[in-house]
């Protein structure tokens, strides 16, 4: 748990980085601290390791004050990330991510299989150990920073945009990624961003901050979408937020409704099953293909309503979202439905995804 | 004149004997030798730690450029004149004229290192000399180097003024030619002290690629690199002005 308690910051030149900020990151839980440029969210993040310290108030890590003790014995029990990652350039990329176990006292072997261990964790390819960091894409450094903060196995990870100078499929890639391995290691994780978008897809509680660190609401994502308390954080969650919300209402009163379907191991296309209706063309592994339209021609699925989570990748899985871009995006006037492994469940209607929408609605 | 300088070089007495071109390059090479050595001493952790705690800087830069205008004639006579003649007022000359550059190399290669691998550093626990000695030297490495290559070559090539107070050293030939309108032989000097120099560069260039940690170093033994070629050179950048906090 990382505590912030009235904690201000005004630097040796007058400027106020902080005012008073008071609040708290709970165990295993990553928060997201989320606000516009120079509002203080680095100067914030960076008082939990000491890297800035604070003129006012106090900083608790698992209920202890930070400013008591030696600021390197802090750091290494807590992961720090940066955005331009940092990475020693003259280090191999084993080697880098060994830095913090060898600063604990392990011998240099033991810290290598640390790494190895970590790097693997981390997604990073056996081959890539032994490069140099210049040799690396953006993204593959920013995996080798998350690496070597995970290193020294600390309970509590302090990332300062890790994510934002990749590009954004890499972004999204690195953020499943950082979800998954959350799942396993349920870590602290204080994570500042100013993008909006990840901060509702990484945080369990997002902390929208103001300039001077003046906390403007800090709740849950889908709270924070459903009930902006003004319109400094309307405004900054956007005018899409309605859309947005509904990734986190599950679809579970949703009925899925039959169509009329073929199967087609051979990709025949002779015409419909169903005359003058559209129909789904299956697979030989009961997949959908294509919709057949009702002259016979082949059309695109659209996407697809994926009904469980199981799948990772699947980012609105199970929820309205999913079930209304399946609905929207079909030629057909309504989305196909599939399950986890992508075998065909059903049919989604337009009327059926708009009347939960519509019960759903925030009052 | 050039078959004279011919004559000059192939006399046999000229290979031999304490006056001969071995023993003249050896002492050169070696108050060369001795007055980078003090000089690195001094200037290269000087530089360091100027260039990690980017604590007068500005001093450096004055004082470096200070000494690299004194006359080194000048600075020898006034030497000689408080220490005496012996070995000691050539090498402070030398040893003032080497300073700057070795200086301003480290000064600007640490200070030069990569400001988010020493934010990392110092935010995942090392301490102040574990970041200087494990990050920003390292990457320092290439502009020391390139100080002390121009530092030398400074010297080997203004090392001729020991022979002004008596001592050995290519310079012999160039104040005793001079002395007796011998041509050839200050001619001849000089030529050696030319070759001396490129020997001296190509030589500090080969075992500069030794030295320099990470991708672009040489290596005798041992897995090549094979990505070795798809890495940028590192290209040292100024010392950006850093927040005070750390
Ligand atoms: N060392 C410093 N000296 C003076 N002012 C500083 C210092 N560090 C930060 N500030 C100021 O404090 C305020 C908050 O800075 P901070 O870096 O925390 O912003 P931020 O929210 O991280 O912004 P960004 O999204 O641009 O990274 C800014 O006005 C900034 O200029
Ligand atoms: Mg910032």
């Amino acid at each position: 748990m990382i505590e912030f308690r009235d904690v201000g910051k005004r630097f040796a030149d007058g400027t106020v980085g902080l005012e008073s900020l008071s609040l708290t990151a709970r165990e295993g839980e990553i928060t997201v601290l989320v606000g516009p440029s120079g509002c203080g969210k680095t100067t914030s993040l960076r008082t939990v390791n000491r890297m800035v310290e604070p003129t006012s108030g106090a900083v608790l890590l698992a209920g202890r004050d930070v400013a008591q003790g030696d600021p390197a014995e802090l750091r290494r029990g807590i992961g720090y990330v940066i955005q331009q990652a940092g990475l020693f350039p003259h280090r191999r990329v084993i080697d880098n991510v060994a830095t913090v176990p060898v600063l604990q006292g392990l011998s240099r072997r033991e810290a290598r299989a640390r790494a190895a261990e970590v790097l693997e964790r981390v997604g990073l390819d056996d081959a890539l150990a032994q490069r140099w960091p210049a040799q690396l894409s953006g993204g593959q450094q920013q995996r080798v920073g998350v690496a070597r903060a995970l290193a020294g196995d600390a309970p509590v990870l302090l990332m300062d945009e890790p994510f934002s100078a990749v590009d954004p499929v890499v972004r999204v890639e690195l953020q499943d990624e950082l979800l998954r391995l959350q799942a396993d290691l349920g870590k602290t994780i204080l994570f500042v961003t100013h993008d909006i978008d990840e901060a509702i897809r990484l945080g369990d509680r997002v902390a929208v901050l103001r300039v001077g660190g003046r906390l403007a609401q800090f709740a849950p994502p889908d709270e924070l979408l459903a009930q902006p308390v003004d319109d400094f954080v309307s405004g900054f969650v956007g005018r899409d937020r309605g859309y947005r919300r509904l990734g986190f209402l599950p679809a579970t009163a949703l009925r899925l409704v039959d169509l009329p379907t073929r199967a087609d191991a051979n990709g025949d296309t002779a015409g419909p099953a169903v005359p003058g209706e559209w129909t789904v063309l299956l697979d030989g592994s009961e997949r959908p293909a294509a919709w057949l339209g009702p002259d016979g021609a082949r059309h695109d699925l659209g996407s697809v309503y994926v009904t469980d989570g199981d799948d990772a990748a699947a980012d609105a899985a199970g929820t309205l979202r999913g079930a209304l871009d399946a609905a929207l995006s079909s030629p057909a006037g309504r989305g196909v439905a599939v399950d986890g492994a992508g075998r065909y469940r059903g049919g989604v209607d337009t009327d059926d995804v708009l009347a939960l929408l519509d019960r759903s609605a925030p009052r | 004149m050039l078959g004279r300088l011919v004559e000059w070089f192939s006399a046999p007495a000229q290979w031999s004997g304490s006056a001969g071109i071995p023993t003249r390059v050896l002492e050169h090479l070696g108050y060369t030798l001795l007055a980078v050595a003090i000089a690195a001493v001094i200037a290269l952790p000087l530089g360091a730690v100027i260039g990690h705690t980017r604590r007068g800087g500005l001093a450096v830069v004055g004082v470096a450029n200070g000494l690299r205008a004194l006359p080194e004639l000048g600075v020898l006579v006034l030497f000689v004149l408080l220490l005496g003649l012996g070995l000691l007022p050539p090498t402070l000359a030398l040893v003032l004229l080497a300073i700057p550059p070795m200086l301003a190399g480290a000064y600007s290669g640490v200070a030069g290192a990569d400001p988010g691998a020493v934010d990392a550093a110092r935010g995942m626990g090392m301490r102040e000399s574990q970041i200087l000695l494990q990050v920003e030297v390292p990457a320092a490495v290439p502009l020391v180097l390139g100080g002390v290559r121009f530092a030398t070559l400074q010297v080997v090539a203004t090392a001729t003024i020991a022979a002004y107070v008596g001592l050995g050293g290519l310079g012999r030939y160039i104040i005793d030619g001079f002395s007796v309108r011998d041509f050839p032989q200050m001619l001849g000097g000089a030529l050696i002290v030319a070759v001396l120099s490129i020997v001296v560069e190509l030589v500090l260039q080969l075992l500069g690629r030794f030295v320099t940690p990470g991708p672009d170093r040489l290596r005798l033994r041992g897995r090549p690199d094979r990505h070795a070629a798809a890495a940028p050179s590192s290209v040292p950048t100024p010392p950006s002005p850093e927040r005070p906090d750390r």
